[in-house]
């Protein structure tokens, strides 16, 4: 038991996921990829959809990639890799751990049917969403992952609606594993997906990664912005293991949700002269709703 | 070209990555920093050092062998020092600062009980170097000399080594047996000591200068000043200064019932706490109040916890005696008004408001100065020498240092200033001009990232409980156990000097954080870095940091 444990705890480095990719400086979803696919070992298979982690990762002839890649339209990494999935069963080659991955765009709107399907079919498959809350990869237009209050192209005047909260929903096809991650805690997001692999049917993990240029914040704060969404209560940390949420991170010390929306550009508005308007107090009220749901 | 197998496009293992490191405007560099410990320490030691090797490798013999680059005396200044260190700590900001004096003395502790020896640093040179003093001036700057080759002779006027440390520190601060094996251990590097001899007075200084290439003169602040006032000839009246040294010769003193202790600064407290040891109640009579004594806070703190009484306010103005003996002490009272040149409140009389004190002693530690007999020297205020800026004094090859020089201060800025003057000795007698570089910046607490450190409890010393200390002169603090001081070291923050933690490894997202092989530590690879600056962000220590591209 505790050998598991142990293998479960250690930090992963093995640059499957290698240098000379075409990330901004600072790019939250380039390191969470490498997180990912470093926890997963050789034994993998990439179906990534179309987005700014192909893009930026695979242009012919120097992909940054060390592992086998398949790129999927932007609607369909999770029936791709259903497919591929199904192929091994019937060549009764394996096992292999196949991880389907897209950005949020891809997950909560134009590929959200096929995700459903594969939950429901029930492929033994991995789905990790790189949630960076707008389609950064065509000029930042809002996503139903855009976070209420926030600026994008699409929505100059603040995102009027709330957050799609995917977790519960993929937990509610009574799927074995669901859980939520940040870059910041590389032993925590690691460690996730090392369970999921370990577990046989679909699976669900979905990982904040800022956007320094989305976002507007400088690439150095990436690591910061994502401990401050976390300890403000915004993005609950948790695993649903079998339709229960256990696991909770829970918040060491509340952090009021200004000092999440400050550095970022595309909340500047929400401050008139640096006084927050009411709109920060109607985000803290989602803090707070998230706080008292997760007993963070 | 290669054949493929069907349906794949390229062979992903034989890819040349595209290089993004042409995109970056700041690049990341590893940089050493100093940390705010040693830039305190008035010794100039190596406090990261030592304690990362504690931390790291549970090597004792190691930190020790650090600790004595800068300092020969790491057993006695754990002991003795008011431990600036520790003020300078970044962790203050944190929790509490790192327990380094307590550190220090359990490193000194296990190089005596294990033996270990200096080590030499080059071959033997011709020139020799005369050192006046063995006080911890003159022993740091005999000992780094040798260290540098030279043939160093000390001459002592005491018929034991050590200056103050030995004639006026008491032993229940620093044992005898303690100071002496350390300073056994410098001298066995090959200098050669002359005791009973008193430059000025049974050699000249002539003699010196012109047989020696370069003299050191650590003569200390061994003569007590008075304050002349009447009756100050009697039987059992005593300097501060003289009174201790009665005491560390082994000679026993009656102090009778009462004693009474005039002064506020080290040579005071250590007086006060030596009487009262002998069985007497004693009082401190300061013109002043505690904020403006001169002493080390730690050393008023034990001797009010050791009931010594503290009576501020009052000076003393005639020494009432009975057949040549004291009986008591006419006492006036004092105001403080507007400060005076040192920057303290200027004590005034209140007029009739004298009253008699009873005492069978009185120590006046009113004051230290050197004695020159014999030596003709140029000095600053009529009290101390005067130097330049490289401690050479008005004689052409004549070095000093140390509270002859300072006025009164504690070992670890001797010790400072015997390196310091090894130095130029060393460039006087090699003709060399001074040049020092700068050390690197210092770092401070809001350069720190501290969110990776947790908070954890400081070592505290236990200390003998005041009944049986009061009974005798041993040691108050008995020694620490080696693995709490471990532990205590894994607290040091390492400012400015990287402690593998990993962060910039695991957080760089373009993987241009690699582990060279030659040295195991942790390389930027700027073919790719795009200078996004995470690394340095993320580091806690702020080893990390931007600069410009070159």
């Amino acid at each position: 038991m505790n050998e598991k444990a142990e293998e479960l705890n250690r930090v992963e480095k093995k640059d499957l996921f290698g240098s000379g990719h075409r990330a901004c400086g600072g790019c939250g979803q380039a390191l969470a990829a490498r997180l990912v696919h470093d926890a997963a070992g050789e034994n993998t298979i990439a179906c990534v959809a179309t987005g700014c982690l192909e893009v930026f990762s695979s242009p012919y002839p120097d992909p940054c990639w060390r592992i086998p890649f398949l790129h999927s339209l932007f609607e369909n990494p999770a029936a791709v890799a259903s497919g591929v999935e199904a192929a091994y069963k019937a060549l009764k080659k394996g096992p292999v751990n196949i991880i389907a991955q897209a950005g949020d765009g891809s997950t909560a709107d134009i590929g959200f049917q096929c995700i459903s399907g594969m939950f429901e079919r029930g492929h033994n498959v991995l789905y990790v969403c790189y949630d960076n809350e707008a389609y950064m990869n065509t000029g930042v237009q809002r996503s139903s992952f855009t976070p209420y209050g926030a600026w994008t192209s699409t929505t100059p005047m603040g995102n009027p609606t709330r957050k799609k909260n995917l977790p519960l929903i993929a937990a509610d096809h009574g799927i074995p594993y669901v859980a939520t991650a940040t870059v910041d805690d590389f032993r925590d997001l690691q460690r996730k997906v090392k369970t999921a692999l370990s577990i046989e049917g679909p699976k669900y993990i979905h990982i904040l990664v800022p956007c320094p240029l989305g976002w507007g914040h400088p690439g150095e704060l990436t690591v910061k912005i994502c401990r401050l969404a976390k300890d403000t209560g915004l993005f609950p940390i948790f695993e649903i293991i079998d339709g229960k949420v256990t696991n909770v991170k829970k918040i060491p010390v509340k952090v009021p949700v200004e000092e999440y929306l400050k550095p970022q550009g595309r909340f500047r508005f929400l401050f008139k002269k640096g006084v927050p308007t009411e709109k920060v107090a109607e985000i803290q009220e989602i803090a707070n709703q998230n706080i008292e749901r997760f007993n963070l | 070209m290669e054949k493929l197998p069907l349906g794949l496009a390229m062979d992903l293992r034989k890819v040349v990555p595209y290089k993004t490191g042409s995109w970056r405007t700041l690049m990341p560099v590893n940089m050493m920093q100093t940390p705010p410990c040693t830039q305190s320490c008035p010794a100039g030691n190596d406090i990261r050092g030592f304690l990362r090797v504690l931390a790291e490798k549970q090597d004792y013999e190691e930190a020790w062998h650090v600790l004595t680059r800068t300092n020969p005396l790491p057993a006695t200044c754990g002991r003795v020092c008011p431990h600036p260190c520790e003020a300078g700590c970044n962790r203050r900001d944190f929790d509490t600062p790192l327990a380094i004096n307590s550190a220090e003395r359990a490193v000194g502790d296990y190089g005596l009980e294990y033996n270990l020896k200096h080590k030499k640093l080059i071959s033997k040179r011709k020139e020799k170097v005369a050192v006046v003093g063995s006080g911890p001036a003159g022993l740091s700057c005999a000992f780094h000399l040798t260290k540098r080759g030279f043939q160093v002779k000390i001459f002592e006027a005491n018929s034991e080594p050590g200056g103050w440390m030995r004639y006026g520190i008491p032993s229940y601060r620093l044992p005898n047996y303690i100071l002496k094996q350390e300073i056994e251990k410098i001298l066995e590097l090959g200098i050669e000591i002359e005791c009973n001899v008193k430059v000025g007075v049974n050699i000249p200084m002539d003699h010196l200068t012109r047989h020696y290439n370069a003299v050191f003169l650590g003569l200390g602040a061994q003569m007590g000043t008075s304050i002349k006032i009447p009756g100050e000839d009697a039987q059992n009246v005593f300097s501060g200064v003289e009174f201790l040294k009665l005491i560390n010769s082994g000679q026993i003193i009656e102090v009778g019932r009462d004693v009474i202790v005039v002064g506020g600064g080290n040579t005071a407290m250590d007086c006060a706490r030596v009487a009262k040891r002998l069985g007497a109640n004693v009082s401190v009579f300061y013109r002043r109040t505690r904020v403006e004594m001169p002493a080390i806070t730690a050393e008023i703190d034990e001797a009010m916890e050791e009931r010594i009484m503290f009576r501020y306010h009052t000076n003393p103005v005639k020494i009432i005696t009975d057949e040549d003996r004291v009986v008591g002490l006419l006492c006036g009272q004092m105001e403080l008004k507007e400060p005076d040149a040192s920057g303290r409140a200027r004590p005034v009389p209140i007029e009739d408001s004298e009253s008699i004190y009873p005492a069978g002693t009185v120590i006046m530690a009113t004051g230290q100065a050197v004695d020159y007999d014999g030596i003709e020297i140029q000095k600053q205020n009529d009290q101390w020498i005067s130097t330049n800026e490289n401690l050479m004094t008005s004689i052409d090859g004549v070095f000093a240092g140390g509270d002859a020089v300072l006025g009164l201060e504690t070992v670890a800025v001797a010790i400072g200033q015997g390196l310091r003057a090894a130095s130029a000795i060393e460039d006087y007698i090699e003709g060399n001009v001074e040049s020092q570089l700068a050390p690197p910046p210092v770092i401070y607490s809001k350069d720190l990232n501290t969110y990776y450190y947790t908070q954890e409890k400081r070592f505290s010393k236990e200390a003998v409980s005041i009944h049986t200390r009061l009974k005798n002169f041993r040691e108050i603090y008995p020694s620490f156990d080696r693995q709490e001081i471990i532990k205590e070291a894994e607290r040091c923050f390492s400012c400015g000097l990287c402690f593998y933690c990993g962060n910039c490894y695991m957080y760089c997202p373009d993987n241009a954080v690699k582990i060279s092989p030659s040295t195991g530590k942790y390389d930027f690879d700027l073919d790719f870095c795009k200078g996004c600056g995470l690394c340095a962000k993320e580091c806690p220590c702020h080893y990390i940091q931007m600069t410009l591209e070159r």
